[in-house]
């Protein structure tokens, strides 16, 4: 967003140093972004590339990974006819998808309510509350494993408890039957992820210049009017940033499903999404090469969705 | 926003309960962290704080190594969010505020791998550290994870949202030289992008277990994740032991959180002067 | 840690000490001058391992043995990646028996037979089924066993009494077995089993003829429609009907706290169990158990340790790391320390004749029990290993929960789980 002409005040943070660089040091315009991007680039060269042109290459072989690098063989589009017919990775997909969206509006319909609530209501208090709801993005899986397989347990669990005396009726088995897992998984990570969300629009929150609410205020706007013509839109880019992140995480999703079934996916396979059912084609049942067609595909799938979503959120100002 | 008028009492109890319900399962972890095996497995699980925390304690490091690899993770937590903080933000400064050949490509080429499930890239990481001779060294931990895909997108969301272009042309104007204004103009307005981008880096470097299951090969070198997996047997957990590990391993991000919740705040002043 | 004069005048970072100890202890004798072995493990096998040390100190003072322990499915995960780049590779691997069949046909471990490992010499000395666990496709032997799991039936006698239900009727059949549990039912209101799951695993290993596997044949031939696996779905059903399974998982809340309120009346498990009920699930329902065989003369393996060479492990320490199996595997001292302290029941035959066989289990009511579990190795019969076994285990199990919670049809839920395993089976 282009704010008007700012002259550049000394701002406190200014470091006092005033050492001026050596000439050969100094760059002009051009060069700079090619430096500064140098670091970044080199690490994702070495890093980040062979791993992607490796299971580029993967996906066109059939491999059994303990037999060695030498073992594999390629067969062409075989792992991707594979894949395609496989009803199991459409479950997965099927899976996937519920549960992205299952977890990820929600999280994003209350972290940006609550986001302003905190920001103008708590003073004081804004960091417990904030911490209170980031906690749970803290935590490790070890840990989340085991409390909640005891927290949803059938008989005696912390959540079955509350629901019986808010709303009465059976006991609800969670872990057992396929239709709640996904329920169960979806508060899971509706639970980590809140407050994560809640920290990134706190943060865009406090960039936006307090004189467009005091304005709208001395205009007769209503509070409710200022949050939906100032704040969600100054939000625009962070949602957008924070929807796009929950999507590549939504599609993605990995570790709640996998601590809370154990790794397989569940009762008929409910809990199963894509990278799990990825997980173990790769580690459990040996096929690699099928494994890395698959991954392949959901990215095309996520790619395909991530330029929907630019699509529909694209900031007006033309980025960067 | 109007300080004045406060918001109705059911919106504070509202967000009061979600709290609760928030730091319900933390408080049974801690609650658990003091119980032995034998009553975590009981129905109802325990409520309260037990006393087998010395006892759980006592079997946690005879296990594991376990205050070695608390310090392995804090070194490559800070090495790894010191380079993360450093590279991402020079690289989102770079996509937000200039033009260069390639640009969109590059990014979306960055934004893909953010893309593929990171256990897939498992072996072929493993290739490149043998030949690098990273295997077993901890730099292998924290290196890699410096060109983090989320790192540069969160650098550049802000860096294009909260740094006047006008800023740096007067800068320039001054005689301000490039890596003078990255370093002493834009990194002071990103600080609260900094802060967050390096609480959260902290965080996944902190409970990130594949990238020491693929590199280490010493139980003494193990980071936190990884020793407290290493106490579950398929049958024998010292459940109570492993819930006191995690636990412990937990403060230092509790403390880091509060530290830099403050940082958070304390950087709105610089980047809300406007 | 390793004192470091002036390290902080370098550095001054939280990084300084953990670094230099890392730099010193790679220049610390013993390291480098001597030769070392690195066995990679998990819990509890890391325990045994580690109890062998002193005798091998003996035979062999100047080799150090380094244990590298992780969790139980990570360190498969990191054997796999091991295997697959032949780098760092440990020189001896404990290998579970349920990963030894995977990792056998894939060729990545030495086959044992040949010089200058020869198991041929030493194999007669191992239980039969054990070692026909780590044979592979093609004959070759590729892990030695370390420790073996026979199944056994774990029941609760004071609920027995209570319903008036004798053993003999409880294990005569496994008709029998469901029947006793409907008598059991209703008169106590104990449930017989943790999940319906836990009968059919067992029955559809009855009736396998010898170089089928479980779910495949020799040529790859999906065998789920047999009447061994309609047989065991059918009587799946049954405790289900009868509401006879508690539908718990193992290794839940719910089921430990089965067994302390004893409302779970039998467990078919391996005999392992017992030790972890006495010692930390169930420690105070002490003596109101007893271990039987299975019903319908039914014998079968649950678990096992095995140890292998890697083919891409360093060559140079090939010899040494047989050397260690064999003092693992073939010392009888060690055997038994293993059996005594972490309930490994041996695989070397050796050391069935010791007296600790005969001595009375507290937790089982006094009951000799190990006596039965050595006859029950006698009888068991290994079952050949497929490459898609995890997969069909998967299939087979989402297929019997519709069978169960849903009434699907038995015949169309196998024919369903044969058509997704056919696709399957030749890759």
């Amino acid at each position: 967003m282009r704010r008007g002409c700012w002259p550049s005040a000394p701002s406190a943070e200014r470091k006092a140093t005033t050492v001026k660089l050596p000439a050969f040091l100094r760059l002009s315009p051009e060069v700079t972004p090619y430096v500064l991007m140098s670091p970044f680039v080199v690490l994702f060269f070495v890093f980040g590339m062979f791993p992607l042109l490796f299971s580029l290459y993967l996906a066109f072989q059939t491999w059994e990974p303990t037999s060695g690098l030498s073992a594999m063989r390629f067969v062409g589009l075989d792992n991707f006819a594979f894949a395609l017919e496989d009803e199991w990775f459409w479950k997965s997909l099927k899976n996937t998808a519920w549960l992205a969206v299952a977890s990820g509006v929600p999280q994003h319909l209350v972290a940006i309510p609550l986001a302003v609530f905190i920001h103008t209501s708590f003073k004081r208090m804004r960091n417990a509350v904030v911490g209170a709801y980031f906690l749970p993005y803290i935590t490790s899986t070890v840990a989340i494993a085991i409390m909640f397989s005891s927290l949803f347990s059938t008989d005696y669990g912390v959540v079955n408890t509350a629901l019986h005396a808010l709303f009465g009726g059976e006991n609800i088995d969670w872990l057992g039957k396929p239709e709640n897992i996904k329920p169960a998984i979806a508060m899971i990570v509706f639970w980590r992820y809140v407050g994560f969300n809640v920290v990134l629009y706190l943060a865009a929150l406090q960039t936006i210049p307090k004189d467009l609410y005091e304005a709208a205020t001395m205009d007769g706007a209503g509070r409710l009017q200022q949050f939906f013509y100032i704040t969600l839109p100054s939000l625009k880019p962070m949602i957008f940033f924070g929807v796009t992140l929950s999507i590549i995480g939504g599609l993605q999703l990995f570790e709640e499903p996998f601590i809370l079934t154990g790794g397989r996916g569940g009762s008929d396979q409910s809990g199963m999404t894509t990278a799990i059912y990825l997980y173990r084609m790769a580690f459990d049942f040996n096929d690699f090469g099928a494994a890395s067609a698959m991954s392949w595909l959901l990215f095309f799938l996520v790619v395909l969705l991530t330029w929907l979503t630019n699509r529909a959120f694209k900031p007006r100002n033309g980025g960067g | 926003m109007n300080s004045d008028r406060r918001a109705p009492l059911a919106a504070y109890v509202i967000v009061g309960i979600g709290s609760l319900i928030m730091l319900a399962p933390f408080y049974f972890m801690f609650v658990f962290a003091t119980q032995s095996r034998t009553e975590i497995f009981s129905l109802p699980p325990p409520n309260w704080f037990g006393n087998d925390f010395c006892d759980n304690l006592k079997i946690l490091t005879e296990r594991i190594p376990f205050w070695r690899n608390l310090g392995w993770s804090l070194y490559v937590a800070v090495a790894n969010t010191a380079l993360t903080l450093l590279f991402c933000s020079m690289g989102g400064y770079a996509f937000g505020c200039f033009e260069f050949r390639f640009k969109n490509g590059f990014f979306a080429f960055v934004m893909a791998t953010m893309l593929l499930p990171s256990f897939m890239n498992m072996i072929p990481t493993f290739m490149i550290m043998d030949v690098l001779g990273w295997i077993d060294q901890p730099r292998a931990l924290y290196i890699p994870g410096a060109a983090s895909a989320f790192g540069i997108f969160l650098m550049r969301q802000f860096v294009t949202t909260s740094i006047p272009k006008d800023l740096i042309e007067a800068a320039r104007m001054d005689g301000c030289s490039e890596l003078g204004i990255y370093w002493r103009i834009v990194l002071p307005l990103l600080k609260p992008a900094l802060g967050t981008l390096g609480l959260i880096t902290f965080i996944a470097s902190w409970n990130n277990f594949i990238g020491p299951l693929i590199v280490m090969r010493s139980p003494e070198n193990y980071t936190l994740p990884l020793a407290l997996r290493s106490l579950q047997s398929p049958v024998d957990t010292e459940w109570g032991a492993l819930m006191t590990g995690s636990a412990i391993a937990t403060i230092p991000l509790l403390v880091l959180f509060a530290l830099s919740s403050r940082q958070l705040i304390s950087g709105l002043t610089a980047g809300a002067v406007k | 840690m390793v004192q470091q004069a002036g390290g902080r005048r370098w550095y001054g970072g939280a990084w300084a000490r953990p670094a230099l100890a890392l730099a010193v202890c790679a220049l610390l004798p013993g390291a480098a001058s001597a030769q070392q072995l690195t066995v990679a493990a998990y819990p509890a096998v890391d325990k045994i391992v580690e109890a062998a040390i002193p005798a091998w100190k003996k035979l062999h003072p100047n080799v150090g043995i380094k244990v590298v322990s992780r969790q139980f499915v990570d360190h498969h995960t990191a054997m796999t990646t091991a295997l697959s780049t032949r780098f760092y590779l440990p020189d001896v691997m404990a290998l579970e028996v349920g990963y030894v069949g995977r990792f056998a046909q894939g060729g990545g471990l030495e086959d044992l037979r040949k010089p200058p490992f020869d198991i041929g010499s030493v194999q007669a000395q191992f239980v039969p089924y054990a070692v026909a666990q780590a044979t592979s496709r093609t004959g070759a032997i590729v892990a030695v066993p370390a420790d073996i799991g026979p199944g056994t039936l774990l029941v609760r006698t004071d609920v027995l009494a209570k319903a008036g239900v004798s053993e003999s009727e409880l294990t005569k059949s496994w008709e029998g077995y469901v029947a006793s549990g409907v008598k059991i039912k209703r008169t106590t209101g104990a449930y017989l089993m943790a999940h319906a799951r836990d009968i059919k695993n067992i029955l559809i290993r009855i009736g396998i003829q010898p170089g089928e596997g479980l779910y495949f044949g020799k040529d790859g031939e999906v065998l789920v429609t047999s009447p061994r696996f309609v047989r065991a779905f059918e009587l799946a059903r049954e405790v289900r009907r009868n509401k006879l399974d508690a539908k718990v998982s193992e290794w839940s809340n719910e089921w430990s706290e089965g067994f302390k309120r004893g409302t779970l009346a039998t467990q078919l498990t391996g005999a392992w169990l017992a030790g972890h009920l006495n010692n930390w699930l169930a420690p105070d329902t002490r003596g109101k158990w007893r271990a039987l065989q299975l019903p319908e003369g039914a014998f079968a393996a649950y678990g096992g340790t095995f140890f292998a060479i890697a083919r891409g492990a360093p060559a140079a320490n090939k010899a040494l790391a047989w050397e260690f199996i064999k003092l693992l595997t073939l010392d009888r001292e060690l055997q038994l320390q293993a059996f005594k302290s972490q309930d490994a029941f041996p695989a070397l035959l050796s050391t069935y004749g010791d007296p600790f066989f005969e001595q009375p289990i507290a937790f089982l009511g006094g009951q000799a029990a190990r006596v039965q579990w050595r006859e029950a190795t006698r009888h068991t019969v290994a079952v050949s290993v497929h490459k898609q076994d995890a997969f069909a285990l998967e299939v087979i199990d989402t297929e019997l929960d519709k069978v169960l919670d849903q009434g699907k049809d038995i015949r169309t839920a196998l024919a369903d789980a044969a058509r997704l395993l056919a696709k399957r089976a030749q890759r």
